[in-house]
Order: C-alpha cells, then structure tokens, then sequence
C-alpha cells in the first residue's frame, strides 16, 4: 500500500516536471511562427519552407487582433520569431510600439510599390507580402429572387431597397472594416463619410465580429451583400457558392497583409531565413494552391487567374501611415462608434 | 493472542475550550485514575463531548494541558495519542467487512497480516461477534455494530478508552444489556474508560466516578452515591434522580444535623457543612409519603393528578410550597385526583443545597 | 514530525544543490557547469541566491531541537526561504534589477530566467517544512497532512487565481491619455457602453452590463424550466424511455462550443433548412430573426438546460414521499400537494438551477460570438476588447471586473440562499412512501414542454452528425468522408504509419491535456472540498471564496491574465503544456469541490474522526475510508474536469501555442474560415472520444467500488457548480 502511493506520487511528480522541463526548449534550427491568415494557406507555407531549408517551424494561427494582443502581452519576452501574413494595421502598430525588428531584406527591390511603401512608413519594421482591394461579395440568388439591382458603387448600398441585406463588420472588433471605415474617409471626407456611414447604418443587418464573416453569410444567404475583401469574396466563388465580387466604381482602399519580425525573438536567424524566403516569388504562389486569392507583393511572382486583378480595381492613394496610427484610428473608432454603433 | 491494555491515567489541568466568543470548556481539572470508568454526564451543550473529544485529540485545548498516561499530550494529534474512542453513530466503515473494520487500527502496527486477523478475531470473541467477520456493517443489527464497534477500539489496547453516548441508538432493553457488558469487560480487562452520556441511570449505572458538566464547568464530580445523596447544587440535585426544590431555612444545627423550615414543616435533615440561612431543599419524589392524616410534620396538598403503574403511584401535587412530583410504592393506599391530602417528607430522601 | 521534517529537509536540498534551478534557456547559456541553485550562488553566476543558501541550513540545525523549540524554528526557516526565493524572483528579472534603484545599490547584473524544476521542488520543500513546523505547533490539532493541504491548496490559488488576475485587474488602472491611473479606472467603470439605460428611454442601445444581465436572466428562467419539466418526466412518470432522455440531456455537456450555433443557423439562419421549408410551405418570408437574443436564447438553453436538469433531478429525487403521502392523507388532491409541499420543496433547487444558468449565461462566449447578430454581451466585448481593432486592455479589464462582479455577486446570492434554506430530506434511511403522482394537467404540460424539446436536441445532434458527411451542408448535400479524411487522413509511407490528417495534433495534444488535469483537477478540488467540509480553520471563509473565485472569472480573462502573469521570470509558462494544464486545474477545480462538499457531506463525520482515533494519520484515512466513500463524486469530477477541458474555448485561445494547439482553437479557425464541414466533422470526432473517454472514466473508477460494495447504486454525475 505505502510503496504503492509512493510510486503514484512519483510518477505524478515526474510527469509535471516532465512538462516543466520542456518548457522554453529549442531545438537546433528551428522556428516559431505567427500566422494570421487562413489555416490551410499558413500550413502549406510551413511545409514548403520546412522542404526547402529543413527548418522545424512551430507555427501557430490566429487572427490578426489575436495575434498582436499576444505579441503584445509577451512583449517582456517574446515567444515568437516572425509575424506573417493578416492586415497591416496591426503590423503597424506593432511597429510603431516598437514590438518588432528593423529588417531589410535582399530581395525588397523586388517588390511592388506598396509593399515597399508598406516597409518605409514603418522604418522597415514590417513589410508588404500581399495585397486585396476591399469591394462587396454578393448573393446572386437572393439578389435575383428578390430583383434587387446588382451593386456597383458605394453610393448604391445607401438605397433604400437594401434594407437588412448589407451586412460589414464592427470595425472596433475587425480590421477589415476599419480599412473600409478610413477608405471611405479619405474617398469622401470624414464628415461625408459619416453622414454616408449613418445612411448605410439603415440598410445594415448586423455588424459582424470577424472581418471575412459578412462573405461566409453572403455565400449561406444570410445577408445578400458583404462588404468584405474582395480575396474572401472569391474563395466563396471558388467553393461553390452563388456569389459574385465587386469592385466599387468609385475606388477602394486595400490592406497590405504584411509581414513583421518579432523583437527579441529567440531564432533571429532563422527568422531573417523565413522573411527572405517568404519575399521570393515562389513562395508567395503558394497562397493561390491553398485556395487564397491575393495579390502577391513579390513582382515576380504570378497573381492566381481568380484574383482580383489590381490593375483593374480603382484602388485610392491609402494613406497607411496615417490611418495605421494608433491616434487616429482611436479618434475614428470612437467617432464611429458614439455615432454609429451606440445607435442600433 | 489476547488483549491485555495497559490502562493509563488521565489528567486535565485548567483546560478551555473557545470558539471564537463562545466557551465550549471553562477552566476545567480533573483527574481519571487508572482502571476505573469515569462518566462525563451532563445536559447536550454543557461541553461533556468536547471534553472527551480533547481526550480522543480531535479537538484541541485552547488553554491547558491535558496528561494521559503521566505524559503531556496537550499538542499531540489523534493518531499519535493511545486513545480509541465508541462513537455514537459507531462510525463504521460502511465498504470494509465487520473483520477489516476491527483490524483497520492495526494496519500501521508491525504485527504481521496473521497476527493482526488474529487479534481482530480476539477482539470480536470478546464482544461475542465471532463468527461475523466477512460481514458488511450494513448486514449486523444495530446492537452487533456496536459491539464491532467496541473490538475495534479494543484491539488496539489503548491505555484509555472513551465512549461517546455508546447506547443512545437502542431500544431500552438493549441498552439495559449492553451497559452490562460494557462495564463487565472495562472490569475484566482493567481498562481505564471515560464515557459521555446525557444518561443519569445509566451514569450511576456504570460509574465508578462521575463528573457532572453544566455550562463548561464541572458542576460536581464524586461516586454515583456522593452525587445522589450530596448534590453541590440545585442543578445536580435535578439533574441525578430528579427532585422537587424547594425553599427553606435553616434555622439550627445539631453537629450534622440540620433544621430546616420547609412552609409550616420543620424537619431533622443530615447536612453537614450547611451553614444556617436559605437553603433549597431538594426532595426526591420517592421521599413524599401520602399520609392519611394531618400533623405537625405533614403538608396539605391537593391531588393534581394520581397515576396508576402497577408498580407505584405517581402523584401531580399542588401544595402552598408550589406544585410536588411525588412516587409512592404504597399502591394499596392510593389517593384519587382532585381530593385534598396529606405529605410527610422522609429526611432520608432529603438533600440541602445552598441557594 | 522527524520524518516529514527530514524528507522535506533532504527535498529542498535536492531542489537546490543538484537540480537545473532554472528553467532552460538561450538566452543565459551560463558557464556553470552543473547550474543548480548552489553552483549559481557559490560561483557568483547568481549571488542574488545566497540568502536561499543560508536559510536552507536552519532546518538542518533545527534537527538539534526538540519540541517548540523545533518546530518554531522550521516554521522561521519556510517562511524566510519562501521569502527569499520570491524576493530574488521578483527583483532579479530577464533583463537584470527589476528596480532602477537597486541597479545603484548593486551595480547591473545580467538577468536570470524563470525558475525551473529546481526551484519548484525547493519552494514545495519550503513550503511543507513550514506546513510541518506549523503542525508541531499544535496548528490543526498537529495534522501534518493537513497544514500541508492547506499550505499546497492556499499557496496554488494565489499563485495561480490571484497572481493572474492581479495583474488583469491592475490593467484597469493603467493610465489613459493624459488621465491618471485612478480617473481612468472610474472612467472605464462608468462608461456608459456599460451602464447606460437609454434604451429604456427608445433611443440608442444599453449598457452591455443590462443587456448581459438580461439574457442571463432569461437564460436561467427558461433553463431552470426546462430542467424542471425533465426532471419531473424522468422522476414522476412512467415515460418509458428514460434511459434515453438521460444520454440526451448529457450530450450538449459534450459538445464542443460553437457547434451547437452552427447548426442552429444551418437550421434556422435565413437561408436554413427549416426557415427555407416553412417560405416553401407557407410563404413565409424568411429573415435573419435568429441572430440576436432569440440565437443566444435558443443556443444557451440548449446547452445548460442538462445541468439545471441534473440539479433538478437530484432536488426532485431528494423530496421524501412520506411527506407527500402525509399532505394525501390530510385530504390534499394531488394539485394541492403540488403546489402546497411539493412546490415548496423545489424551490431552493429551482433557486440553485438558476443561478447556475445565470452564470454560465453571463461566462458563455461562443454562442454569442456565433449568433449574437448585434446583440452585445460581456464576454464578447471583453474578447474584442482585447483583440479587436481598439486593442484596448484596459477597457477589457474595466469590462472583466464588471462581469466578474456580476459573477461573484450571483454566487454570493446563491450561497445565502441555500445556506439557510436546504429542505431536501436526504436521511439516508429507505423511504417507503410512493412518490405521489402529477396532477394530470401539469404531467400534460410537462410532456408538453419536455417532449418536444427532446426532440429537437436529438434533431440537431443527427444533423450535426450529417452535417460532418456532406459536401456543404445547405447547398451539396451529397454523401463524402472528405472532412473527415481533411481531418483525420491516415496514411501508409516510407516510415510506416503517417498521421496526414490536420487535426490530428491538435487532437492528440488535447487529449493528452485533458487526460493529465483531469486527475490534477479532481485531487485539488476533492482535497479542497475534504478541507473546507472536515476541517475548521481561521478564515475558512476566504478559503472558501478563493476557490470560487476562479470559476465566476470569465475565460477570457483568465486566459489574458494568464499570458501576462506568466510570461517573464519568475514564472515562466508561455507556450508550454503546463500552463494549459494549470489553466484547466484552476478554472474547473471549483465544480469538483462542490461535488466533493456534496458528497462529503453525507458521510458521517465520525467516520473519519474514529479512523484519526485509531490511529490511522489524515492522509491515510482520506485513501482509506474517504474515498472509497467518494467514488460519484470522483467520477463526477473526473468527468466534469475532463470534458471541460476538451470543450472550453475562450480561455484557451491565448495560451495555445505552435507545439500545444487544441481542438477547441482549431475549430475556431475553421469556422473563421467558413469550412463548417470540418469543423462539424471534428466536434462529431470529439463528442464520440468524450462520451467514450465518460464511460472509461466510470469503468475505472466505479468498478473497485462494486467489487466492496453489494449496494453500488451509480448516481449520474451531478454538476452543481
């Protein structure tokens, strides 16, 4: 009996230091990756990387938001080694906080402008690693069936026959929306932005939480128009469902989904590997095998057929340095959010 | 194998017991010889159970020292004090056979598996119970728990051994037998025991002492004939074979004898060490006689209510002292309800209390 | 006491003189060879450890001592080498000093990491020899099990519940803006997103603590209903299948969240099958009325009604017949006795049934996450606080101490509530009587109720099942394994055996998560519960409120709390397995408790006192006597603590990691992702392996209980929070 409870205490004992033990361990080569954009498209980056360079790479995906909150928290010291993929905004204030390294890879003359724009305006903190223009995913059957005009321009969604079909995310909960928020502050002018926000506010059925979610309804036919990015649109085109994307014909903002490497991490080298590597054009082809329609930023690299071509959206001249800051996106959200959001 | 204790004295010096404000055990001595059975009697609440129970270790002192066996064990925990206890509900292990409960004390011994069944067996011989041993509790009757009960705080030969209200589950006749045996088997195995009841015939059943507990405090402690005949106080007085008080005077004294006014009685009462004044006279039932006719030495009264039990009468009185209990053996002579009679109070019943 | 003294003696030797002190590291690739605590302090690596050194010699001498003298001096050396081990953590951090003052006292010093197994063994050791000098004291009646208990279980929740949760709740004081610490905490706890009643008033919307409360509310209205009407049809009727009826109101225990939500829109979303057949059929047109209140309403009240059933039904149980049969014989009809004894005695139950639905309402995030619409509750608001594009900490702290404030006071409503009012005549003793039968337009309506609804969950689980087989639930309803094969593709390759799927390592980690604290969680919390039923020490009250504290805390919180507490020395557990398993531990440990208090409440207190007086120590009388005695409740706990592991979401997200991923994150990501297919097919994989891994656990531990004992009657597991 005694020898018995003995020998379970031990073995209770050496299971949790087993645990503790394992704690902060690294192997030779390896990597810790932060991955904010759709699972199967990081898993396939990770394979191929780990092919190519035979680096262990320990990834792990969530949102943007998620993602900077814990780069955030671990600040004092950092878990990670690079942040890739998910909207700039967080990579920029990530940059701006002074959570991430200064970089700059050999192959940034490579690079599209805004990608490289990206890299200037955060001192090289972070850097462009794909593009989507923001437009609206809609349902073509309920819009037939309820023989409601196809969108074309912002201005269409304000009319009245779309009531309850508009559905966009909250933007205090998603990027997306804010980038749709401040696309539409610098197209019309804050105060006409507003007023334009208030009008479509009546046609709205819910503002999401998660900034892809008006397309996933758009495709179920709970909402007739999302308005998403438009690479979220097309995954929904490319999985089957009845929907259509829409560039505004007024223009659009876009996000640059970026790439950052984490302060402090524990495998700088490796790190600067991934970046590198990450920059190439074959890598970036990568995403369109994984059903992600963006436009890679590497000019080399071939932009999937599905993608909506940027030479053909009216894209704005988005002020990312601006808009990416922490005060002025804290002004705008509270604005929106004392005018818009506390008033549904 | 047999069971030989080896019986161990008990001391308490200035012992208390506090919870928070509330004072279980109040400044309380006493010794418990070695060999003998000491009861601990007293109403619920007045602390008798905590007293034992910081005996057994499951409640600490919080001021005092408690001796068992001439050594101090006032900080020493349950497990580690020679002390096995009866509890009142038996406390048997409801998943062990009636073989594993007596034994389970002797599991941490350094008797081998074979010496321990055979002292379990001693112990369940000694209580009768052989021949139970694969037994579960919940298959005995409630009498052969308790002797299981008994074995397993017997085998391990502890120097004291204390019962918690052992019988207060039976039925009467049960109770009547297994006090008996009790007694018998602390007498034959020299065992020094401290038992708690709320039992005063049973107290003076068993008892070579007993310590009579109210509020905390011992309210008197002596052999079972010292507390009936020599009550300290007017609450022993009741509380061990009953009484009717009631105020008197005591106008002289003759060496140990007292006279004492009682209403427009004066009686001859042995009272040594009363000193003259008020007193309450305590007057057992069985101590008023209903006499036939009035004299100097006699009370009137009226019959509130006479009942008949075969045996005796019990009389209901009311009297210009206030209302009497009386108990007469006399049935022959027997007074109906509502008729007006006599008293005489036999000094031999007779106890004086200072008030 | 000499043995317990010199094992611990000996332990905290070994945690300091021969095990690694900290935990490894790249960043401090010391030049000690062997770099345990005493090599650190003797080659000047680590001088800050020399106090731990010299202290760690008193209880080495205090073996001359004898008596008080003895333990007095053990009880110094705990409390001082405690001292000096969390002062030396506390000042010395990654990054040197932790003080810009004592970097002028000193002069800079590298920096150490967090403490490691080294450390660990040598606080346990300080803190037992305290605990044991405590007991030679006279503390606890001299127990030194029981000091010991005490000191592990108070020592763990304050390392691990207020730790965190300090930390949390400080962030609601950090200065905003040019606003002091203190003007921005009142202003984040007053802001009127939270409190505002101008929907009252018909314009704009209410404060997310009113709305919160709201849908609590209701939630514990309609579930307490629900529970009730189930109760009733399992307990007073002869409803013939109530075996059934059970295994469902255990299955949306579980499930995993989110799962119920979606099939919830697939059923009933604008475009759902229901929703689409009644426009077919009637004409109806279809909205989007499902997102909002009624959503969060109809998802909760799928999800708790099983636990208000199981408090119920253990209420309804409790109820002697005698008194019922009494109030027949005193000429009441059946209606009378309903509503005059039986009622009555429901009550405390239904108060209790309540109050846990209110609760786990108010904590719930995946459903208000799926279906909310533009319905805010706390747990939401707090996540997007966080997360959101406002990346505002202290706002979602601000919103943390209100939920928990809602959480705590709901608790402390119940705990005054049915501290005074148990009525349940639970004697132990056979009751003869007959339950007295229903009136017959309240069995009517129960069936009414119950029945229907019992179909609609079973409904939805065959959905949910079918759902993980199609191609796309809705529009491509043909017949597929892909999901499955997605998820759980099995391969043969070069080296044998290739675990292709994508889910399987979050699957295997979870598991293995879950399968480590389920045990950990059940002995704290039954170690608790033994603490708090059958001992009496100063401030029990705290103790008590201590352990709840953790479960009222959401888990958002706990899981921001967690990262931020753990993340930098001294406590260094960010992305590794344990700090998921200590989450798991703190979080769920109170429903074990109370099943412990429960169930140790009903075995008689002499029980244990006889086997102290027969001089067997608490540690053996709890192996030996107790807990044979507490088999439901070990199973209760085991189980409760095992699916909550598997199931809980919110806590989680922020303390996965690359190597430690888990289930619950991953369907996450896939319903991000819009790939329900996935997602239903693994939460299918995951109710299959709980219910399975249930029955193991019942096996195991309800087996050597019938073997003792011919009565075994198997209680189902009993969730009272």
């Amino acid at each position: 009996m005694r020898s018995n409870r003995f020998n379970r205490t031990l073995m209770a004992a050496a299971a949790v230091s087993a645990f503790w033990a394992g704690s902060g361990q690294a192997a030779a080569e390896s990597l810790t990756l932060y991955c904010s954009v759709q699972e199967e498209w990081c898993q396939a980056m990770v394979n191929a990387f780990t092919a190519e360079t035979g680096i262990d790479v320990a990834m792990t995906r969530k949102s943007s938001g998620e993602t900077f909150a814990q780069i955030q928290a671990e600040s004092g010291n950092p878990k990670g080694d690079v942040w890739w993929g998910g909207t700039g905004d967080p990579h920029l204030q990530a940059a701006e906080e002074g959570l991430t390294e200064e970089y700059q890879s050999p192959r940034l003359a490579e690079l599209q402008p805004w990608a490289r724009q990206q890299a200037e305006s955060s001192k090289s903190r972070t850097v462009g690693i794909y593009a989507g223009a923001l437009g609206f995913v809609y349902n073509t059957e309920i819009v037939a069936e309820k023989k409601l005009p196809e969108p074309a321009c912002w201005a269409d969604l304000v009319k009245p026959e779309y009531k309850g079909e508009i559905q966009i995310a909250n933007p205090n909960s998603s990027g997306t929306s804010y980038t749709a928020l401040a696309t539409l502050v610098q197209l019309l002018g804050e105060q006409p932005a507003f007023d334009y926000l208030a009008q479509l506010n009546a046609n709205v059925n819910q503002y999401t939480k998660s900034g892809a979610a008006p397309a996933t309804a758009a495709a179920r036919g709970e909402t007739a128009i999302g308005i998403v990015f438009m690479h979220d649109g097309v995954t929904q085109v490319v999985g089957g469902f009845p929907v259509k994307v829409v560039a505004p014909c007024e223009g659009t903002g876009y996000e640059i989904g970026s790439m950052s490497l984490i302060k402090g991490g524990p495998n700088p080298d490796a790190a600067k590997k991934w970046y590198d590597w990450a920059l190439s054009p074959a890598a970036q082809e990568i995403g369109a095998t994984a059903n992600s329609f963006q436009v890679p930023s590497n000019t080399g690299a071939k932009t999937p057929p599905e993608a909506p071509s940027l030479d053909t959206v009216k894209l704005i001249d988005y002020d990312f340095a601006k808009y990416g800051s922490s005060d002025e996106r804290k002004r705008l959200l509270g604005r929106w959010d004392s005018e818009i959001g506390s008033k549904n | 194998m047999t069971i030989a204790p080896k019986p161990g004295g008990v001391e308490f010096r200035n012992v208390s017991r506090r919870y928070g404000a509330v004072v279980a055990v109040d400044n309380v001595s006493f010794v418990v010889d070695p060999g003998t059975l000491v009861t601990l009697l007293g109403p619920s609440g007045c602390g008798k159970t905590t007293t034992l129970r910081m005996i057994a270790g499951l409640e600490s002192a919080s001021s005092g020292t408690i001796m068992i066996g001439g050594k101090d064990v006032t900080r020493l925990p349950a497990t580690d004090r020679n002390v096995t206890m009866v509890f009142q509900s038996y406390a048997l292990f409801p998943h062990m056979t009636v073989l594993e409960n007596v034994g389970f004390g002797l599991e941490v011994s350094p008797l081998s598996r074979s010496e321990r069944e055979a002292r379990s067996s001693e112990g369940l011989r000694l209580v009768g119970l052989a021949g139970y041993e694969k037994r579960l509790p919940s298959e005995l009757s409630g009498g052969q728990q308790q002797r299981v009960a008994v074995a397993r705080a017997l085998v391990l030969e502890p120097e004291v051994l204390l019962f918690d209200e052992p019988l207060s589950n039976l039925d009467a006749k049960l109770r009547r037998r297994m006090r008996d045996d009790i007694r018998d088997l602390q007498r034959s195995l020299g065992l020094t025991s401290v038992y708690v009841t709320h039992d005063q015939e049973e107290a003076l059943a068993v008892s070579d002492r007993i310590i009579v507990m109210n509020r905390a405090v011992i309210a008197q402690e002596g052999s079972p004939r010292d507390l009936y005949q020599r009550p300290a106080d007017r609450f022993v007085a009741d509380f061990i074979g009953g009484a009717n008080l009631i105020d008197g005077v005591v106008t002289g004294r003759d060496g140990p004898t007292a006279t004492v006014r009682v209403g427009a009685m004066t009686l001859d009462v042995q009272a040594p060490g009363i000193a003259t004044g008020d007193v309450v006279v305590a007057v057992r039932p069985q101590a008023i006689r209903v006499e036939p006719v009035a004299s100097d030495a006699t009370l009137e009264v009226t019959v509130r209510k006479a009942t008949y039990l075969g045996s005796h009468m019990e009389y209901a009185l009311d009297s210009a002292v206030g209302e009497l209990f009386a108990v007469d053996q006399d049935v022959s002579r027997a007074v109906s309800t509502g008729s007006l009679a006599h008293v005489r109070f036999d000094p031999r019943g007779i106890a004086l209390v200072g008030r | 006491m000499n043995r317990s003294h010199v094992l611990w003696l000996v332990a905290a030797w070994l945690g300091f003189a021969v095990l690694p002190w900290h935990v490894p590291s790249s960043r401090f690739a010391h030049e000690v060879p062997w770099p345990s605590g005493l090599m650190l302090s003797l080659t000047g690596a680590e001088p800050w450890l020399v106090p731990i050194a010299l202290v760690l010699v008193l209880p080495a001498m205090a073996l001359a001592a004898e008596g008080i003298g003895r333990a007095n001096l053990l009880v110094a050396s705990g409390c001082a080498g405690l001292v000096a081990l969390l002062a030396q953590g506390f000042l010395v951090g990654l990054d040197g000093w932790a003080f810009a003052a004592l970097d002028e006292a000193f002069g800079a010093v590298e920096g150490q990491a967090g403490l490691g197994l080294g450390a660990l063994v040598t606080a346990f050791a300080l803190l037992f020899l305290l605990t044991t000098g405590l007991a030679g004291r006279g503390a606890m009646k001299g127990d030194r099990f029981t000091t010991g208990a005490i000191g592990l279980v108070v020592s763990s929740i304050l390392v691990f519940v207020f730790f965190p949760v300090a930390h949390i709740l400080a962030g609601a004081a950090t200065p905003d803006g040019d606003m002091s610490g203190m003007a921005a905490f009142v202003a984040r706890l007053t802001a009127a997103d939270i409190w505002s009643l101008a929907c009252l008033a018909g314009e704009g919307r209410c404060g997310v603590a009113w709305t919160s409360v709201f849908v609590a509310t209701l939630t514990g209205i309609v579930t307490t209903l629900l529970g009730l009407a189930f109760a009733l049809v399992a307990t007073r009727t002869n409803f013939p299948f109530k075996r059934a009826l059970r295994l469902l109101t255990v299955l949306p225990i579980i499930t995993p969240p989110f799962v119920i939500g979606l099939a919830v829109i697939l059923l009933f979303g604008r475009n759902g099958t229901v929703t689409l057949a009644l426009s077919d059929w009637f004409g109806l047109t279809s909205t989007r009325w499902i997102y909002g209140l009624p959503g969060i309403l109809l998802t909760q009240a799928l999800a708790f009604t099983p636990i208000a059933f199981l408090v119920m039904v253990g209420i309804v149980q409790g109820i002697s017949p005698s008194m019922e049969e009494a109030a027949q014989t005193l000429r009441a009809d059946r209606w009378r006795t309903f509503r005059r004894v039986t009622w009555p005695l429901l009550r405390p139950g239904l108060a209790n049934a309540f109050l846990i639905g209110f609760i786990e309402s108010l904590a719930d995030f995946g459903n208000p996450l799926v279906l909310g619409g533009n319905y805010e509750v706390l747990s939401t608001k707090i996540f997007y606080a966080v997360v959101g594009a406002q990346h505002d900490p202290g706002r979602a702290a601000a919103l943390a101490i209100v939920l928990l404030s809602l959480c705590i006071g709901a608790f402390m409503a119940q705990r005054l509530w049915l501290g005074r009012r148990s009525y349940t005549t639970m004697s132990g003793k056979g009751d003869a009587g007959l339950p007295a039968a229903l009136p017959g337009w309240l069995k009517a309506s129960i069936y009414a109720v119950a029945l229907p609804w019992a179909a609609f969950t079973f409904l939805l689980y065959v959905l949910i099942l079918f759902g993980g087989f199609v191609v796309n639930w809705g529009r491509d309803n043909s017949f597929t394994l892909r999901h499955y094969e997605t998820g759980f593709g099995l391969a043969w390759g070069e080296h044998g055996l290739q675990w292709t799927g994508r889910a399987w390592n979050s699957l295997f980690t979870t598991l293995e998560i879950a399968a480590v604290s389920a045990p950990l969680t059940a002995g704290m919390g039954l170690l608790t519960a033994y603490l708090l039923v059958r001992q009496r020490f100063a401030g029990q009250g705290a103790f008590e409120f201590m352990t709840l504290l953790s479960f009222a805390i959401p888990g958002t919180v706990i899981g921001v709390s967690y990262i931020l507490a753990y993340n930098e020395p001294p406590v260094e557990l960010t992305g590794t397995a344990v700090i998921l398993v200590l989450c798991f531990i703190f979080r769920n440990m109170p429903v074990s408790i109370r099943a412990g208090v429960a169930a140790m409440s009903q075995i008689d207190r002499s029980l244990d006192e006889c086997a102290l007086t027969l001089r067997s120590g608490s540690a053996r009388t709890v192996r030996r006597v107790i807990i044979p005695l507490l088999r439901p409740a070990i199973v209760a706990a085991l189980v409760y603590s095992f699916v909550r592991a598997i199931t809980s979401v919110s806590a989680v997200i922020f303390l996965v990691s690359a190597r430690h991923d888990l289930a619950t994150s991953y369907i996450v990501g896939r319903v991000e992702a819009g790939d329900f297919g996935l997602a239903i097919a693994y939460s299918s994989v995951l109710i299959v392996l709980m219910g399975l891994g249930i029955l193991f656990i019942q096996w195991i531990v309800g087996e050597r209980r019938l073997s003792r004992r011919s009565s075994a009657d198997l209680k189902p597991f009993k969730v009272t929070a």
